[in-house]
């Protein structure tokens, strides 16, 4: 059974006041989320991001399709119990503690005491909240909004996670903590699905990614699928040899580029055996320093899709009136 | 957004919403039940002190910010309802001290306020219990819409009328009728019945003229009920006065009292049994004068008495 | 279900404790100290009757700014910070949220007015205890410190209960603004609401009565609630009036309180 599974979901939006036109945020979108999977779900600002999580949460109620969530509709309260979710550049009350508001919200899943005082304590200590936690959140930074907002996010420890833009906001301190909290779930079993336009991100936690652009999907699989781990050339950085003579090597090199301390970076092409290269370098009198595939990353297959999108629909999201 | 994807997404359709904006009008009729229910078994406010919350026109006026006309709307409909309740009230302390307060009220905030000042007299002068009873107040009131606006010849005939009707002061009426006549747009009729009412004063012909004219000109319901009222009551006095004249052919012939209209038609003296213009039938009554009066049960219920006894023969 | 409902409704009452709403109290008891002493110093006579009808119409007053000024945001303050989504994602459904809501002014309403009242009947006690000459005086309209009162605070309280449900009503789809100025209008309107009934007697338009009637029923009649008067008076105030009062003020206060759940169940949020 998938985690999260959307079937055809549309969703439309009547734009002005006196002659409304619709206008189509999300478009016929299907998706499957497979369980203990971490699937990132991409795409550039005003996608449609926020509103699939919208939909897939219930905030917001659907033109047309269908979702399901660990096999149930998505309204349905049992769903609610098993699910976390973080909303982006989440706020919530000024009165409250953090603590107060972990305390409420467990309350809400009826978690009792003395389980709840134990798990509000252990999440606050592992998103990185210390002695702040018995401050009004009307003091506190963005950062640490983020940090309450993953903790409430786990309060009831759900099997499947929902984040939207769960980085924003966050120092590279507070985004490795992240990456790590998002990592432990995925070894929990726990499924994770979570958005963001930080391609470096998707890459490094993602098993499945899907790629939105202007409310279609353009893209869904696995990374290597989408990246095809296909060599697009090599880089070589070497010692002791200076750029005259690696031009030497032959149409293997696609460039040089001297660095500071004596070594130079050269370009090979894809097609060259690399080993031989570096024994025709050793022959020079030359020191292999490092060797590394160049691959197609994320933001080259998603900067292309976006392109092919935008090239395909011009017209924009407004429907055609009447 | 279809119904399907409404259920499919937990979204309440549109038969949920239906049946919410049911429940919540079925919640507001058991509300309005209890109310009714409240309204027939307990009044509670004590009626003068929390009906006006103002006390003089002045500080209503202050009060009333922009809204004066809309403020007098609502202490005449104030008016109007109290003046009912007490009437139709069967207590034996009522009394009607809160309907000249509201009209003056009502009148302060929009001075123009026509039909408060010419309902307002005719009730006032109204007498107990169908009314306070106050002419006095009733001619203060007109004076204040004269004052107002000395063009509305309809106040001083008002007030006219007031001492021919109430107070059978028939100099002071034809003084008013006078003084109406003279302002600019007054009918020509005013003058001939201020010379009319100063000479004959208390007969009903000149009565019954003043009363059509009443009718005729009205600009409203009531003004115009009130006269046809009148109007009837004048003919009801008219036909118990032939009544009784048949009557006392009844007695010549019988030697007694009839016992009642089926006797006076055996006599062959009426073709049917009569019936007050209202439709209620006269009542044969030997304590009173001519042995006819009208029947309690009649809408003319009581006869202007002013006019009851007439000397000599009908007209 | 009971219990995510009352959760709700503690967190309403909790913020209202620190948003500093209780500072009115404290105004309101400074206000009514100060009066017993200021009449005390001006009048002939009527200080008890004026210190009743100054402590339940400001009871009253206070009461209304709380209901209608913490009322229009309960609902729109929430969703305009976007606070709302992360209680919304949590097991309960949304009239369930409302319904919190909604109790939990209603609950921090009761303990304003709680110690509005007891504020007033200290005071008088206080005046009974210190001026028993006053006191005796005062007798001819009512006792001094008069059970009776509390009727007139019920009454204003159920009162207070409706105007709350209008004022969430419109928070479920409205800016405060706007709210504040409709439920304060459907307020005055409540109070002429008697009025509408009898318009019939003064329009010449069929159609416009009509609407009237229909008005006069559909509009909330606060006018009844209002038993200041006849409890300073010392006027006999029927437990039935009060209990079908009540009555009315509860059932009216669901229908409006099953519509701010309708209208916030169906909407989208941005």
């Amino acid at each position: 059974m998938p985690a999260i599974q959307t079937d055809g979901l549309t969703k439309d939006y009547a734009i002005g006041f006196w002659r409304p036109r619709p206008y189509r945020a999300l478009d016929g979108i299907t998706l499957r989320v497979e369980a203990n999977e971490v699937f990132g779900f991409l795409g550039p600002n005003g996608a449609g991001k926020t509103t699939t999580l919208k939909l897939l949460m219930q905030l917001i109620y659907p033109t047309s399709g269908s979702i399901s969530i660990l096999g149930r509709p998505a309204g349905d309260l049992e769903v609610r119990r098993r699910v976390g979710f973080l909303p982006e550049a989440p706020y919530f009350y000024d009165y409250l503690t953090a603590e107060e508001l972990l305390t409420y919200f467990a309350g809400l899943f009826g978690i009792r005491n003395p389980e709840r005082r134990k798990r509000v304590g252990d999440l606050l200590d592992r998103v990185g909240i210390g002695g702040e936690r018995r401050l009004p959140m009307r003091k506190f930074s963005k950062g640490m909004l983020q940090r309450v907002g993953l903790a409430q996010a786990l309060i009831n420890d759900p099997e499947v996670v929902l984040l939207d833009e769960p980085m924003s906001g966050l120092d590279p301190i507070g985004r490795r903590d992240v990456r790590d909290i998002i990592l432990s779930l995925r070894d929990r079993g726990c499924t994770v699905f979570f958005s963001s336009h930080i391609l470096s991100d998707a890459e490094t936690l993602c098993s499945r990614v899907g790629i939105l652009v202007g409310g279609k999907m353009v893209a869904m699989g696995s990374l290597s699928e989408m990246l095809a781990f296909k060599v697009a050339g090599w880089e070589l950085v070497v010692a002791g040899i200076d750029p005259a003579t690696l031009a030497t090597l032959g149409a293997v090199v696609r460039g040089v580029a001297p660095m500071a301390d004596g070594r130079c970076t050269v370009d090979l092409v894809p097609e060259c055996e690399p080993e031989r290269v570096i024994a025709a370098v050793h022959d020079r009198g030359g020191r292999l320093v490092s060797l590394n595939p160049l691959r197609t990353t994320l933001e080259d297959v998603f900067i292309e899709r976006v392109k092919a999108s935008q090239a395909a629909a011009p017209a924009g999201r407004f429907m055609p009136e009447g | 957004m279809s119904a399907d994807a409404d259920r499919l997404s937990g979204r309440p359709d549109r038969r949920q919403a239906i049946a919410a904006l049911v429940v919540s009008a079925l919640l507001v009729t058991a509300a309005l039940g209890l109310q009714a229910v409240r309204e027939t078994h307990y009044r509670i406010a004590p009626v003068d002190a929390t009906l006006l919350y103002v006390e003089s026109g002045a500080s209503a006026n202050r009060l009333a910010l922009s809204y004066h006309a809309l403020l007098a709307d609502v202490y005449w409909i104030r008016a109007i309802q109290y003046y009912g309740d007490t009437r139709l009230s069967t207590s034996s302390t009522k009394q009607y001290s809160a309907l000249y307060p509201l009209l003056d009220l009502a009148t302060s905030l929009d001075p123009r306020f026509t039909v408060a000042y010419r309902f307002g007299a005719m009730f006032l002068a109204e007498p107990f219990p169908g009314g306070p009873g106050r002419v006095d107040l009733a001619i203060t009131l007109l004076n204040k819409g004269l004052a107002a606006e000395p063009a509305k010849w309809q106040y001083a005939q008002d007030a006219g009328f007031v001492y021919y009707w109430w107070l059978q002061d028939y100099k002071q009426a034809a003084m008013w009728f006078d003084k109406a006549s003279r302002i600019q747009g007054a009918p020509w009729w005013l003058r001939s019945l201020a010379a009319t009412t100063l000479v004959q004063g208390g007969d009903r012909p000149s009565s019954r003229v003043l009363w059509m004219q009443l009718y005729e000109t009205a600009e409203n319901d009531w003004i115009r009920t009130t006269s046809r009222l009148r109007l009837a009551q004048l003919d009801a006095l008219d036909e118990i006065e032939q009544l009784a004249a048949r009557v006392a052919r009844y007695q010549q012939v019988a030697g007694r009292f009839p016992a009642d209209w089926e006797a006076v038609r055996a006599a062959g003296l009426l073709r049917a049994i009569p019936s007050d213009p209202s439709g209620t039938p006269y009542l044969l009554d030997a304590t009173q004068p001519g042995g006819v009066t009208i029947a309690r049960s009649s809408k003319l219920y009581p006869l202007p008495p002013q006019f009851a006894r007439k000397a000599g023969p009908p007209s | 279900m009971a219990r995510v409902i009352l959760l709700v409704a503690y967190h309403v009452f909790k913020e209202s404790v620190r948003d500093k709403v209780l500072y009115n109290l404290v105004l309101f008891a400074t206000l009514m100290i100060s009066a017993s002493y200021l009449v005390g110093q001006l009048t002939a006579g009527q200080d008890i009757k004026i210190i009743k009808d100054l402590g339940l119409a400001a009871s009253a007053v206070f009461g209304l700014f709380i209901a209608v000024f913490i009322g229009v945001g309960l609902v729109w303050k929430e969703v305009d910070r976007r606070s709302v989504y992360n209680v919304l994602v949590k097991p309960l459904r949304r009239h369930h949220f409302i319904a919190g809501k909604f109790i939990g002014l209603a609950l921090t309403l009761l303990a304003n007015l709680a110690v509005m009242a007891a504020a007033v009947y200290l005071v008088l006690a206080v005046m009974a205890w210190t001026q028993p000459v006053l006191a005796a005086a005062a007798l001819v309209d009512a006792p001094v410190v008069d059970p009776n009162l509390l009727k007139a605070f019920l009454l204003i309280y159920v009162q207070l209960l409706v105007v709350t449900a209008l004022a969430l009503f419109f928070s479920t789809f409205s800016s405060p603004m706007l709210s504040a100025a409709l439920t304060f209008g459907l307020y005055v309107v409540g109070h002429f609401n008697a009025d509408l009934a009898h318009f019939e007697n003064v329009v010449q338009s069929r159609a416009a009565a009509q609407l009237a009637r229909a008005l006069y029923y559909l509009l909330p009649n606060l006018a009844p609630f209002d038993v200041k008067a006849a409890v300073v008076h010392g006027q006999a105030v029927p437990a039935g009036y009060v209990l079908l009062t009540t009555g009315y003020g509860f059932l009216y206060a669901a229908a409006v309180v099953g519509l701010a759940m309708l209208v916030f169940a169906r909407r989208d949020f941005k």
